[in-house]
């Protein structure tokens, strides 16, 4: 689903955000990209997403190379890849409901599949109660879950999550994962870059951990790590 | 993909709302170019027919002296008509110029019942084919030997021969340099019009950068998030459009019938077709304007 060889990033010439990854990510896998605050966790979600280009190296995703991908086909990649992010990008003058089928009205979905898929996924997110609702009128964590189900709700087969839980206090951010882990369980590709070592050492999944734009270390059923 | 071009059109009309200070300015530049654009075809036209029924009228007389010789004069009428730059030759009498003269001067009785006598010539009336060649036929009519012969004046020539060539070169420098004044003003005015439509529609990619962005993110297909912004400029020109087309209408209702009771002798009517075809003008150059307008903003300022 995911492939990159010899991808290398770098902003300035001198020095690398990321450098020589190799890796391959199986359709269907749940992945935790973990390391410090510029360990390059957002530059390789980027790369993903096609927001930016690699300064060497060849990326596939979901059976396209997205280094030579021409411009214009970039948004149909982008509907293949949910995308999830901290501070959660929701439209403030749009209820719940508004925001998730915002994602289906802009790509061109009609209006009756954007009436049964957007409750749909808002009752898999667990939101079916709160759907007329602003985001100002909902806490951090149901906020969260009108973002995943605006990515889910065009059923991506990548979702990718940028420190989905960075905002949350621990109890919610348990319920963001458990979600996450249903998501993957409907055969969908999720990777979430985070830096929250409880949940990772939890959740006992496949783990790649960044550091100074290198991998150094890719463990399936892993842990957080770092020597303490 | 189904267009949903309800969108387009809400979207585009309430950017329009948010920034309406600044929408109006450009709306009311497209409106002012075009409006000159508007004005100044109609008066072109206007003039143009004027000068057309000016040409017609450009005739050459050549007027005869009493009593001359019938063989003579119509020797020089077949001479007139097999040169090449001349279309009709007409012979009018004594009597028949006193007619017209007297039927000019209608309005003043006094002159025409003054007249015992006829003081009028005979003359040939030439018209041409291209009213620009006159002053080359009267100088090949002056060196005719039967023209000399049966001139008005034979001491002197020039004072037989009559004709208007220097109000046609007169009104083509005339309409050429309002031309010229107009284009360089409607350039201006399209200049200034561009940059008020780049201005508003950077406002509005401002004030919607979130969605954008949000756009962007799920995918949304370039020309999705262009469209709006494309509408918008247009629908601005097509405002402008609009306005200056009804005020090209309203002036020609309160001016031509003005201009033409001062003037009952020139044409000067516009056609309902060349209305049509002004207005097809202004709203294609309208539609022409908002779309480079807003095309140049999104180039610069909405990186898909």
């Amino acid at each position: 689903m995911i492939s990159m060889r010899h991808v290398e990033k770098r902003y300035t010439p001198g020095e690398a955000a990321l450098a020589d990854v190799n890796l391959d990510i199986e359709n269907g896998e749940f992945v935790f990209l973990v390391g410090h605050s510029g360990s390059g966790k957002s530059t390789f979600i980027r790369l993903l997403q096609r927001e930016l280009l690699p300064t060497e190296g060849q990326i596939v995703v979901a059976g396209q190379d997205i280094v030579r991908l021409k411009n214009w086909k970039v948004p149909y990649l982008r509907r293949n890849i949910g995308c999830v992010f901290q501070d959660f990008k929701l439209l403030p003058n749009k209820t719940a409901y508004e925001n998730v089928a915002f994602a289906l009205e802009v790509i061109g979905r009609s209006r009756h599949v954007i009436r049964t898929q957007v409750p749909e996924v808002l009752r898999l997110v667990g939101l079916e109660d709160k759907m007329d609702s602003y985001p100002d009128e909902l806490s951090g964590g149901e906020q969260q879950r009108v973002s995943i189900a605006r990515a889910f709700v065009n059923r991506p087969p990548i979702l990718l999550a940028d420190e989905p839980t960075g905002n949350l206090d621990p109890a919610t951010s348990l319920g963001i994962m458990s979600l996450f882990n249903r998501i993957n369980k409907t055969g969908t590709t999720v990777l979430v870059a985070t830096h929250d070592r409880e949940m990772v050492d939890s959740m006992r999944k496949r783990v790649i951990a960044l550091e100074n734009g290198r991998v150094i270390r890719d463990q399936s059923r892993g842990v957080y790590g770092y020597g303490d | 993909m189904a267009i949903n071009v309800g969108y387009f059109l809400r979207e585009s009309v309430t950017n329009f709302r948010r920034n309406w200070v600044m929408s109006l300015g450009a709306v009311t530049t497209i409106y002012l170019s075009l409006l000159l654009v508007g004005v100044s075809m109609i008066a072109g036209f206007v003039i143009s027919e004027i000068v057309k029924s000016v040409e017609d009228k450009v005739s050459i007389q050549v007027f005869l002296k009493d009593g001359a010789a019938t063989e003579d004069v119509e020797e020089l009428q077949g001479w007139l008509l097999r040169d090449d730059l001349v279309e009709t030759v007409n012979y009018v009498s004594k009597d028949e110029a006193l007619e017209r003269f007297k039927e000019e001067m209608a309005g003043s009785p006094d002159i025409v019942e003054s007249i015992r006598e006829n003081p009028l010539p005979a003359s040939l009336d030439v018209t041409l084919i291209d009213p620009r060649t006159v002053e080359e036929m009267v100088s090949r009519i002056k060196s005719n030997e039967t023209f000399l012969k049966v001139c008005d004046r034979p001491d002197d020539p020039e004072e037989s021969l009559k004709y208007g060539q220097q109000i046609v070169s007169r009104l083509f420098a005339f309409t050429r340099v309002v031309r010229m004044i107009g284009a360089v003003f409607v350039g201006m005015l399209a200049m200034v019009s561009l940059i008020f439509i780049n201005n508003t529609i950077r406002l509005a990619i401002y004030a919607r950068r979130k969605e954008i962005g949000i756009m962007r993110l799920v995918g949304a297909s370039n020309w999705f998030i262009r469209g709006p912004f494309l509408l918008e400029g247009v629908m601005q020109s097509l405002i402008g459009a609009a306005l200056a087309i009804l005020t090209v209408v309203g002036l020609q209702m309160a001016v031509l019938p003005r201009l033409r009771e001062a003037l009952p002798f020139l044409p000067v009517d516009v056609p309902p077709a060349t209305m049509l075809q002004l207005a097809a003008v202004l709203v294609a150059a309208g539609v022409i304007i908002g779309l480079i307008g807003a095309g140049f903003a999104l180039r610069r300022y909405l990186k898909v």
